[in-house]
């Protein structure tokens, strides 16, 4: 037991007042807002929640590496066009996992212009939003792909098993698995450490490269899972999928605990930030707001988890040391 | 607004914003321009400067000294308005002043000139020289009037500097872009002139119009505040130092005739004359050697060799190469030419420390802060860093091997407190240090350890801890680099000292060599 002091709890502890706050605000909107303990609409809450939670863990890679990835909104919607076209040729069990090849090829790019040529993740993922946005398009021919519906695709996101969704068991043992790659291998530490300080991580013989490649791959291979869930609930091709993905993960990361500056986080802050964004997106839509009041909102509750994270120590004590 | 930005620009030139170049008004040579007394910076817990004095005179070059941390910098950013002190006062010109920031400083007549260009490439000289005036008065630049062009003229001439007005700034060589940056900041009646290491990146030629024209204006009552390292330049430039360390004022304002070059760097790096002598192991075999390396093509090579039970020191003054010499060794300087080898075995490309560490060679960098600390985790996990591969169980990193190995590791060098889980940026510098030291201990089979300044701003009693580990680790077989310009801890520790230069290996100095030696040695047996 004394083992597990180390990052979960740790990281948990560090979590701002101010997300106990939006905890709170989950638990009214539960309590009060009529329609919101249905079993239904929780279950469709978890539904969705769980698509934005694989694709969150992918974030919670790239962040603790200290990096940024906003190609998951694009990936996933390349992912549905090239199942949706790949299952007219093939199985669908292959179409799917043509759609999964497509994301990690995305994640492979990022990581090799990440890691390899050293260029920004914010300008190379940004990039590459843009970029396969329109070769998803561009492929699908501008019109979303019908799937036809013989094909059994609503399987993935629709199956239940023992009461529970499917997408919401993935997530889950997608967190367990999450946790383990982050605590217990000495790939995921190093990430911590690169993520913390990159001078620091080169002198004690990290493999820098390599391992911020594998990041970007491995943070692919979660985000996969979301594009796969994602293609199975809306049965089609669609070169628009979620395009507020990205930033939702990030708005997850943030109120979850995990500091947009790298170097720290966990499964445990991503699954937190995750449940609360769910439930007010949720809670937008039973309270009939506009659409694109769930993006205002999503960009207070981003800037306001940053402020609340609040100037961490060590940027202050590393001013003492430039002067 | 056409008509009335076509009038602005030349109406404000004509008015007080540059004036002509004027002598400084009412100033004669020695006047005191500006005094600081009993300065007091402090960031959190540390304090920067703890009452430094600094008197400025008219026409006088006073050199501003110190190494790496001693606080010369933040003398710097308080007299320049860029931060404001915790304590202490500025008078210039014998009244009380206090800036809010740097352009309360230059309107005062404090002008900066930075070691970064502040110019602009695309634009000509005679549009540089009035970059500010044009960019203030909001509107369409001014049409480059006779009269503009006559005062862009007489600016150059102040400082001897013969370009073409019209000639783009980014085809002048480095030297007459910091000329060009210093008749700028003339113009904007300047009664101090700041210059942070303005020669860093000159070539000699440069360096000797810089000085030229740095005396021209010293001449013409301009009071000059030169910060450098480098001691001969000072011996050439200047009238007056002071030498700063630890954040204290060691040499204030003395004389530069009546003070030795030996005096300013005993008091740069602060040594007490005394050889502790340690019993030293005999030294092995050869085991750590670099061969032919140079940072850049052309540069020179340098050859070095490190023995098993050996403390080779290495000695240099901030920015001789020192420091990227023991990189070097570490192999974690990329570099076009030279070898690294480990008991003879080749150890890969240079640069790439994963290489260098499986061949067992540890590496303290100069920066703690920077380059060896990663803030957020625990001591533990900072100790853990190099050895990860080696605490896995079944493929799995083990919680409790890293416990049981890196605990005791942190144990070896008395990390005070003994709390392997408690934050690293919570410990004291020197038991950060510490951390550090057992990283590199831990690491599986070392043979080589390149320590860079191990004990720079730790306190006397992690000092001694860290010394006798060291001595303990040569005892054991190690290869030890000690990179110091700590000349106490360097003559006590080493078997021989290896003096650099300009980024060359110029001497070689034996066990119980002095620190007196040593110094001279630095400064190229002038004394």
């Amino acid at each position: 037991m004394k083992m597990e002091r180390s990052s979960g709890s740790h990281s948990l502890r560090r979590l701002p007042v101010s997300i106990w706050g939006l905890v709170v605000i989950v638990v009214l909107v539960a309590l009060f807002l009529p329609g919101f303990a249905r079993i239904g609409n929780l279950t469709n809450v978890l539904r969705v929640g769980a698509i934005l939670a694989l694709a969150s863990y992918g974030q919670t890679i790239v962040l603790i590496c200290g990096g940024i990835d906003f190609s998951i909104g694009s990936s996933v919607a390349l992912c549905s066009v090239v199942t949706a076209l790949a299952v007219q040729q093939l199985p669908l069990g292959l179409a799917l996992t043509v759609g999964f090849a497509s994301i990690i090829i995305v994640g492979a790019i990022n990581g090799l212009l990440i890691a390899y040529l050293k260029l920004s993740p914010f300008l190379v993922t940004l990039g590459m939003l843009l970029l396969v946005h329109g070769f998803a398009a561009i492929v699908a021919g501008g019109l979303p792909v019908e799937v036809p519906d013989r094909e059994g695709i609503h399987t993935l996101s629709g199956g239940v098993f023992l009461g529970i969704p499917y997408p919401v068991i993935i997530a889950g043992l997608a967190a367990g698995a999450l946790h383990l790659l982050l605590e217990r291998t000495t790939l995921g530490r190093s990430w911590f450490l690169i993520g913390s300080s990159l001078p620091a991580a080169q002198a004690t013989g990290i493999r820098l490269r390599r391992n911020t490649f594998l990041a970007y791959v491995l943070a692919a291979v979660f985000v996969g899972g979301a594009g796969l869930i994602l293609t199975s609930r809306v049965a089609a091709g669609e070169p628009n999928l979620y395009p507020t993905l990205p930033f939702e993960t990030m708005a997850a990361c943030a109120v979850g605990g995990i500091p947009l500056t790298g170097g720290r986080g966990s499964a445990l802050n991503a699954v937190i930030g995750v449940i609360v964004i769910a439930v007010l997106n949720n809670a937008i839509v039973l309270l009939n707001f506009p659409a694109y009041a769930q993006l205002a909102l999503l960009g207070i509750i981003m800037v306001g988890a940053v402020i609340a994270q609040g100037v961490p120590s060590w940027t202050r004590s590393s001013r003492i040391r430039s002067l | 607004m056409t008509s009335a930005s076509s009038v602005g620009p030349d109406a404000r030139l004509t008015g007080t914003t540059v004036g002509p170049p004027h002598r400084p008004h009412a100033l004669t040579r020695d006047d005191v321009l500006l005094e600081a007394r009993a300065i007091v910076k402090e960031y959190g817990s540390t304090r920067a400067l703890q009452g430094a004095d600094l008197i400025l005179r008219a026409g006088r070059i006073h050199a501003l000294m110190g190494e790496n941390g001693a606080g010369k910098s933040t003398l710097v950013q308080i007299l320049v308005g860029a931060a404001a002190p915790t304590s202490g006062t500025i008078a210039l010109q014998r009244s009380p002043v206090t800036f809010g920031g740097v352009s309360d400083a230059i309107a005062a007549g404090v002008v900066p000139i930075y070691q970064q260009s502040s110019l602009f490439p695309n634009l000509t000289v005679l549009e540089n020289l009035f970059a500010f005036e044009t960019a203030a008065s909001h509107g369409v630049a001014g049409h480059q009037s006779v009269q503009r062009r006559r005062l862009a003229q007489q600016m150059l001439n102040r400082i001897g500097l013969a370009v073409p007005l019209d000639q783009p700034v980014a085809s002048l060589s480095l030297g007459e872009k910091q000329l060009l940056e210093i008749a700028r900041g003339l113009g904007r009646d300047c009664k101090l002139l700041v210059l942070d290491e303005p020669t860093a990146a000159l070539s000699q030629a440069d360096t000797n119009r810089l000085f030229a024209a740095l005396r021209q204006l010293a001449s013409a009552g301009v009071g000059i505040l030169y910060i450098s390292h480098k001691t001969d330049e000072i011996a050439q430039i200047a009238d007056e130092i002071t030498v700063l360390r630890d954040g204290v004022c060691v040499i204030s304002g003395a004389p530069l005739k009546s003070t030795s070059m030996q005096a300013i760097v005993s008091a740069m790096v602060g040594h007490a004359f005394n050889v502790g002598e340690k019993n030293l192991p005999a030294v092995g075999s050869s085991v750590l050697t670099l061969v032919g390396a140079s940072r850049r093509t052309g540069d020179p090579e340098v050859s070095i060799t490190v023995h098993a039970c050996e403390i080779l020191g290495i000695a240099g003054l901030a920015g001789s190469g020192a420091e990227e010499i023991g990189a070097m060794l570490a192999g974690a300087l990329a570099c076009p030419h030279g070898a690294l080898t480990v008991n003879g075995r080749p150890v890969g490309r240079m640069g790439d420390r994963a290489a260098a560490v499986a061949a067992g060679i540890g590496y303290v960098p100069a920066d703690r802060s920077a380059d060896g600390l990663f803030p957020g985790h625990d001591a533990l996990r900072n100790a853990s860093a190099s050895i990860l591969d080696h605490l896995t169980k079944f493929g799995l990193l083990s919680r409790s091997a890293e416990s049981i190995r890196l605990t005791a590791a942190l144990t070896d060098v008395s990390l005070l407190p003994n709390q392997p889980r408690r934050l690293i940026e919570e410990f004291s510098g020197g038991n950060q240090q510490k951390v550090l030291l057992a990283r590199n201990l831990a690491v599986v089979d070392i043979k080589a350890l390149v320590l860079v300044e191990p004990t720079r701003g730790v306190d006397v009693g992690a000092r001694d801890i860290i010394h006798n580990r060291i001595l303990k680790a040569a005892a054991e077989g190690l290869a030890i680099a000690l990179i110091s310009t700590d000349l106490e801890e360097l003559t006590s520790l080493s078997h021989r000292i290896a003096i650099v230069r300009d980024h060359r290996l110029t001497a070689e100095l034996p066990r119980l060599s002095s620190p007196a030696d040593v110094a001279s040695a630095m400064l190229g047996g002038r004394q």
